[in-house]
């Protein structure tokens, strides 16, 4: 390292000391803010440490569950890793993740999508997941086609990195394809068989990324992901590297046969925690961890251990009720939550928060592509609670999806006007980016851990 | 047919109005599908049948039997696919809006309605159908919006996200005048327009459901021209919901104005 990262890191370093022993603050973002501001190249510098190398999750829903996941598992196997585990996933996010220690085996990275031209190219990992691309946050990312863009100018300037690729979202494949045209080797993952689900309203993809002739499913997992193709120019799902089959997902959990191709390798998976979406994740995290030496049992090891702490599916009592708290922040993932909220036949509540702060995206007219009506099925059995800064906004979407909303300030007041129900029936939270840590917070006062 | 049966058939005379939701799978970005039910819902609590038609890429539609016609944005890759689509319709649209056919037009679909408007350095035929051309600006116009409009006493609210400027013919009234937010062109202060039955604007949000009396405008439009002037009130509904989301919403917009002031 020149004199100049040494000054980047070392400064880094104090202010993460100054953060924790005397802010008692988190340090995920500022310490790397500043190294990056005194040396430009540092992520480069960094990824020195990383002795074997790493890897780099992006895509619009369940990045941050994928890369504990796998990073977990390289623990679990005994080696040493770096992680944004809290999902500071910017560039200063990733300095701030490689600045602690000496060394490691594995740098295991989650990255924003629009930040990977800003990650990859320094970090050059092993291997580049990409996991989905839904509409997410349209003031900030822009059009989809924007971010697919930014992933192929980050490939093109880190050829030794492969990518492995959803091969049921078309979107992604979309990406892939330019890639590969370009030189990236890509392998795919998906789910190679009909799970005979209810379909979904598909906002986006529809279309061939090739040709724009519509694209044709022999079945559909959810959303845009399944088995597509193109009737026209032959774009169409891959054969699949790593393979999803006897696939069981519910709100108990998802189970299902994982295999790898080229090695012939099968093994059974199981978490108790999920749905559809989680087959995919954990697919991925997978097929991740295996080319990092991790071996199966170690792997299925650290998914029994898996306990998610960052609001993803947590699960807390609160005097006695069952609180369900859930990410949810754009179509596609709410989409899968009322999925996963209608296979819970209990009767129950749900409180829905959308904040429209910077990190959520300003504009909220997604709200009016999720599928609401669905919940709407339930009639009395299900009582559903607006809240957040655009809690007027839900109120009205609930209106003509033939729902009677009130609102709700905060999960308090949720539990409050949820009070007349029996104490066995369960309250959903379901919140975008910015209320979530609230929410979280205040369960984590009120609650104990549901186990 | 006995009595009893006669009272529980379906009252035939009872008002409808048929929607032409054009290419819902290509131009729905901004939540457009939102602003259909808006108008659907808005219709069926006043006892007025709706008709939803959707019109897909490949379909050779007829707009002799259409009461509105609702047009949404996409994306640039998206609107490109069904510029071609659309095109072909253009004789049809023509004279659809000439005979006072209504018609909504948000972000994408309201560049569509003009002679011209560039797709990056590529300008691209609309349909003609009012008389304005769209080229383009930076920065890009992203941001809440709020307007005052002529069709209704509340201000319209929503979200306006453009790189195109859109400059109206002479002869053509813009929707509002905008209090918040940019509009059309970022200069002269106006949004949208106003031609014949013809709406076009950039706010979405979507457009409808915050802004429930610019749905009314729609429906009491299309039913004036099918039914006849005051053949056929409008009920009010109870819009508190709406007008609260509404405020809250210009309330936030104003108050960040008098903080920039």
């Amino acid at each position: 390292m020149n004199v100049r990262s040494e000054i980047g890191v070392g400064l880094g370093h104090l202010a993460r000391w100054g953060l924790r022993t005397v802010f008692r603050r988190n340090a995920s973002q500022l310490p790397g803010r500043i190294a990056l501001t005194v040396d430009p190249d540092i992520i480069s510098r960094l990824a020195k440490k990383l002795q074997k190398g790493s890897i780099v999750v992006c895509g619009t829903n369940g990045k941050t569950t994928t890369n504990n996941i796998i990073a977990s598992a390289i623990e679990a196997g005994g080696q040493r890793v770096l992680c944004n585990r809290a999902g500071a996933n910017m560039a200063p996010g990733v300095v701030a993740a490689l600045l602690p220690g000496s060394g490691a085996d594995w740098g295991v990275i989650e990255a924003d999508e629009l930040s990977t031209v800003n990650i990859v190219p320094e970090l050059k990992p092993k291997l580049l997941i990409l996991l989905n691309l839904f509409r997410d946050q349209l003031d900030r990312e822009g059009e989809i086609d924007r971010v697919q863009d930014t992933i192929v100018r980050a490939l093109a300037s880190s050829p030794e990195t492969t990518l492995l690729v959803c091969g049921d979202d078309p979107i992604s494949m979309g990406v892939a394809r330019r890639a590969a045209e370009a030189g990236t080797k890509a392998l795919s993952f998906g789910i190679a068989e009909d799970l005979h689900l209810p379909p979904e309203r598909v906002p986006e993809g529809a279309f061939c990324q090739v040709c724009g002739t519509e694209l044709v499913y022999d079945y559909r997992a959810y959303a845009q992901l399944g088995a597509f193709r193109c009737p026209k120019c032959g774009f169409a799902r891959p054969t699949l590297d790593y393979q999803a089959t006897n696939v069981h997902a519910g709100r108990s959990g998802v189970e299902f046969d994982a295999a790898c191709i080229a090695t012939g390798d099968q093994v059974h998976l199981r978490a108790n925690f999920g749905g559809v979406y989680m087959v995919y994740n954990l697919l991925a995290a997978f097929a991740a961890a295996t080319m990092a030496g991790v071996d199966p049992k170690t792997f299925q090891r650290a998914l029994d251990s898996y306990s998610p702490e960052n609001g993803r599916l947590q699960h807390f009592d609160v005097d006695g009720r069952e609180v369900v708290l859930n990410l949810a922040k754009n179509p596609a993932g709410f989409n899968q939550n009322i999925q996963l909220l209608l296979e819970d036949k209990r009767p129950k509540a749900t409180y829905i928060v959308i904040n429209d702060n910077y990190n959520d995206g300003r504009d909220i007219s997604w709200i009016w592509d999720v599928d609401f009506e669905r919940l709407a099925g339930e009639g009395k059995s299900l009582l559903v609670l607006a809240g957040g800064l655009r809690a007027n906004d839900l109120q009205v979407r609930f209106k003509y999806a033939g729902i009677d909303a009130q609102i709700a300030k905060d999960v308090s007041a949720a539990l409050e006007a949820a009070k007349d129900m029996p104490k066995d029936q369960p309250l959903y939270v379901l919140t975008n980016y910015s209320a979530l840590w609230p929410a979280k917070a205040e369960l984590e006062r009120m609650g104990k851990r549901h186990e | 047919m006995n009595s009893a049966e006669a009272t529980s058939a379906p009252k035939t005379d009872a008002p409808t109005l048929t929607i032409a939701h054009l290419y819902p799978e290509l131009l729905n970005l901004y939540g457009d599908s939102g602003n259909i039910l808006v108008l659907k819902k808005r219709m069926e609590w006043r006892g007025i049948t709706a008709d939803v038609r959707e019109v897909h890429v490949g379909d050779t539609p007829s707009f002799a039997d259409v009461d509105i016609v609702f047009i949404g944005g996409g994306s640039d890759r998206e609107q490109k696919i069904v510029c071609d689509f659309l095109l072909q319709q253009k004789d049809e649209l023509k004279a659809y809006v000439e005979d006072g056919g209504v018609l909504g037009a948000v972000c994408g679909g309201y560049q569509l309605l003009g002679e011209s408007y560039l797709m990056g350095e590529e300008r691209v035929p609309g349909l003609e159908l009012v008389d304005l051309y769209t080229d383009r600006g930076t920065p890009r116009i992203i941001g809440n919006i709020a307007i005052r409009s002529d069709i209704c006493e509340h201000p319209i609210v929503g979200y306006e996200n453009h790189g195109g400027r859109t400059h109206l013919g002479s002869g053509v009234k813009p929707l509002g005048e905008v209090l918040y937010g940019q509009g059309n062109d970022g200069i002269t202060g106006f949004e949208g327009c106003l031609w014949k039955n013809v709406l076009g604007t950039y706010i979405h949000g979507p457009l409808l459901p915050k802004n429930p009396g610019v749905a009314d405008w729609f429906i009491s439009r299309a039913l004036e021209r099918k039914y006849g002037k005051g053949a056929i009130a409008i009920e009010p509904l109870d819009d508190t919901k709406e007008l609260a989301a509404n405020k809250v919403m210009f309330d936030r917009m104003l108050a960040s104005r008098k903080q920039e002031d």
